[in-house]
């Protein structure tokens, strides 16, 4: 079993923060791999990012909060 | 090319690799998008197919190195997926430790030697590993892949000439993926192709397509068998697509968008994938089962490394040198290694450079790994100083190798035999030639060790000479570089001021298992002195302590010895009793001899013919005054080169340096006599 933590992805070389628009998943949900968990804003556009694992996963940041790179939002335990 | 010049089996195995690259590259890259693992990123997307199918023409013990763009190079030759995403987490349990990174991934059990993260730097290095393999006879190929980008290097020119020259068992495979990071192909060369060069180098130079196994498995099957016949390097060039950006997050506006949108609606997985159903007969569940597999090997890589330590403050210092205690701050005292046992062979004069040839002499004929390579090291010349004078010789051009004028390609070779378990001793000529090598030497030679976490190490020696007041060289070719030296950790630095300790250093330095680096003072080399016969050792770390004294400690090496002498010799006349100690070793640096002499003397001056500002000096000087602060009778002192450029006139030459009467002002003023 493992815990890996989510945080704010830099997604350019430019990237300092970030702003999750929507979680499409909730805490105790199960996920797949390559599922759309939540859509973020940066400085360029709006993305929405995709599970890189399966399990179970928690929620540890809202939406509409402008975050920095590296800030934990969510984990997923496999 | 026809698709039937692949068996079903070896189409498989190639399709096995690229699929398994694909899925590391894109759970590398998943997982940077989620916000999982943050790190520079060099994305293989479109280049599967090349090392999926140059490599498997390759043996298990032949060797790759390559660059950071790598995921696709060491999965397929065959590096361990866990180890592999352990290295990209930076965990204890990855390639290197989680010292060298993605940029550094290195797995010699695997036959991945060196990853370099500077463009063309690792094809001088191939050359070396391929040396090796041929001093040895093993009969191993290296494969060094590089990009387009990396052609235009002059290390380029300088590999493919030498690797020719010595007809070298080596394929410099240039994955072309027509950009040099934001810059294309187009612009960056008037070449239509890479391998068209070859012909200027009398090497074989083939173009192929990049997206296909066939022509790219043939065509290095050739390029193999001409390697292992002994008809020496062939110049691959496999044509491709880069498939996204330079980098992870890199932007993607200078690419073609339509080209980028084709070439992904269409990848070579997709090719090949295509052709194995239609062509060789492969059933769909055949594919399926080793796409679920790869996926499979990836996860479980995932959790493997996710579940791995991360390395700790007991990491930090070690896998720089072979002993921890080398370095500086790592806390780990340095112990001034025991006096050897008096040598038992019989002195004779020689002058120093007499006195190494003798020692390099001796080591060749003690030990088939070492050898010689450098510029006019052979005879009739024997070196510029006669430094190598009558080796050729007694041992032959094999073992004492001219090269042609390429720094570049020397140092790499010695490298590269390094690796392999050789001990090189290479020559650059003067120590101003050093800093058209420098990336070689302080990127590579230094680092290697560090970012393989330990697994390859680097046992060279580089001789160089410290001109310096001796007159008319002038600006370039004239300087005394240590304080570069060693300001990048890895490297040992010697600076020999006799005969005697000239000889007996190289030959610790030559059996030493860190990369050495040999000043060499032309000060000295026609100064005589009592050799013995045969093979001696001074320990590296060890100080020479020439002259006892009481009142001041004059600090220095190389030829600011026997100046420092003559002021001890001058300052005893107005009784002042000046102690000399020769550290004759930089790093590692006998700390112990230096602070028991200033804890006695209470004063301290530092001399050396580098220039002063920023030199070694003032790095003893600030431990010392760190150390001794209240103890002191006076600030230390420092004497070296004045802050100009060497100049040609023998005036401006003289005035630049220190010298002995200059010492002997400042050692009477700190003693206050």
């Amino acid at each position: 079993m493992a815990k890996i933590t989510l945080k704010i992805p830099k997604l350019a070389v430019s990237m300092q923060e970030g702003t999750i628009l929507e979680w499409f998943v909730a805490t105790g949900d199960t996920i797949e791999r390559g599922q759309k968990i939540y859509s973020i804003e940066s400085e360029k556009s709006v993305l929405e990012v995709e599970s890189p694992f399966a399990g179970s996963i928690r929620l540890l940041a809202e939406t509409g909060t402008t975050m920095k790179v590296g800030t934990p939002i969510a984990e997923i335990i496999s | 090319m026809s698709a039937a010049s692949l068996t079903p089996k070896q189409a498989l195995a190639i399709y096995r690799d690229m699929v398994r690259i694909h899925a590391c590259d894109e759970q590398i890259q998943l997982s940077l998008r989620a916000g999982h693992l943050q790190f520079q990123y060099y994305p293989c997307g479109g280049q599967e197919a090349i090392p999926a199918a140059v490599y498997s023409v390759l043996q298990p013990e032949d060797q790759v190195v390559t660059t950071y763009r790598v995921v696709h190079d060491i999965i397929a030759k065959g590096a361990s997926m866990r180890e592999v995403m352990a290295e990209m987490y930076g965990r204890s349990t990855g390639t290197s430790k989680g010292k060298g990174g993605p940029m550094h991934l290195a797995d010699p059990q695997s036959g991945v030697m060196v990853t370099t993260g500077i463009v063309g730097a690792g094809m001088p290095i191939a050359n070396g590993l391929a040396l090796a393999a041929q001093f040895r006879g093993t009969g191993q190929v290296v494969v060094v892949s590089f990009g387009d980008g990396a052609a235009n290097i002059g290390a380029f020119n300088e590999s493919l000439n030498l690797a020719a020259v010595w007809q070298l068992p080596v394929i410099f495979l240039c994955q072309n993926n027509a950009y040099a990071e934001y810059t294309s192909f187009a612009d960056s060369t008037r070449s239509a192709a890479i391998a068209d060069r070859a012909a200027g180098y009398g090497v074989v130079g083939v173009t192929v397509d990049g997206a296909s196994p066939d022509a790219m498995r043939q065509a290095a099957a050739d390029a193999v068998a001409r390697a292992r016949r002994g008809e020496g390097p062939t110049l691959l060039e496999c044509k491709t697509q880069r498939l996204q950006g330079h980098a992870f997050g890199s932007t993607e506006e200078h690419m073609d968008q339509d080209v980028l949108a084709a070439g992904r609606a269409r990848t070579p997985i997709h090719q090949f994938r295509a052709r194995l159903i239609a062509e060789y007969g492969i059933a769909e569940s055949t594919l399926q089962e080793i796409e679920k597999a790869a996926e499979a090997e990836v996860q479980d890589a995932l959790l493997f490394a996710e579940e791995s330590p991360e390395p700790g403050a007991d990491d930090l210092y070690t896998d720089i040198y072979a002993d921890v205690s080398v370095v500086p701050d790592s806390g780990t005292a340095w112990r001034t290694p025991p006096p050897p046992a008096p040598p038992t062979g019989t002195p004779r004069q020689l002058m120093t450079c007499q006195a190494i040839a003798d020692a390099l002499d001796v080591a060749m004929a003690n030990d088939p790994d070492v050898f010689l390579m450098g510029e006019d090291i052979q005879d009739p010349a024997g070196g510029v100083l006669k430094t190598t004078y009558g080796l050729s010789t007694k041992h032959g051009l094999d073992r004492v190798r001219p090269t042609p004028i390429s720094e570049q390609a020397i140092v790499g070779a010695a490298i590269g035999a390094a690796l392999a378990g050789m001990r090189p001793v290479a020559e650059i000529m003067v120590c101003d030639f050093t800093l058209v090598c420098m990336d070689q030497l302080l990127n590579h030679a230094a680092k290697l060790r560090y970012m393989s976490g330990g697994r390859t190490t680097v046992p060279l020696v580089i001789r160089t000479a410290t001109a310096g007041n001796v007159g008319s060289f002038g600006a370039q070719h004239s300087q005394s570089l240590e304080a570069m030296f060693a300001h990048v950790p890895g490297l040992k630095i010697v600076a020999a001021s006799n005969a005697y300790d000239a000889k007996g250093l190289l030959l610790s330095c030559i059996y030493d298992p860190d990369p050495c680096i040999f000043l060499e003072a032309a000060r000295v080399h026609f100064v005589p002195g009592m050799v013995p016969e045969g093979d001696y050792r001074i320990p590296l770390g060890q100080a020479a302590v020439p002259r006892a004294g009481t009142d001041i400690s004059i600090i220095s090496y190389s030829w600011g010895v026997p100046e420092a002498l003559g002021a001890a010799a001058a300052l005893a006349e107005s009784g002042i009793s000046a102690e000399v100690i020769d550290l004759r070793t930089l790093v590692p640096l006998d700390w112990p001899t230096i602070a028991a002499s200033v804890a006695r003397t209470r004063r301290a001056l530092i001399v050396h013919p580098a220039v002063e500002f920023c030199g070694f000096g003032a790095e003893l000087a600030a431990r010392l005054q760190e150390q001794f602060f209240g103890h002191l009778l006076a600030p230390v002192g420092r004497l070296g080169a004045r802050y100009t450029p060497i100049g040609f006139n023998q005036g401006l030459d003289s005035m630049h340096f220190p010298n002995a009467a200059g010492i002997t002002a400042r050692a009477r003023a700190l003693v206050g006599g």
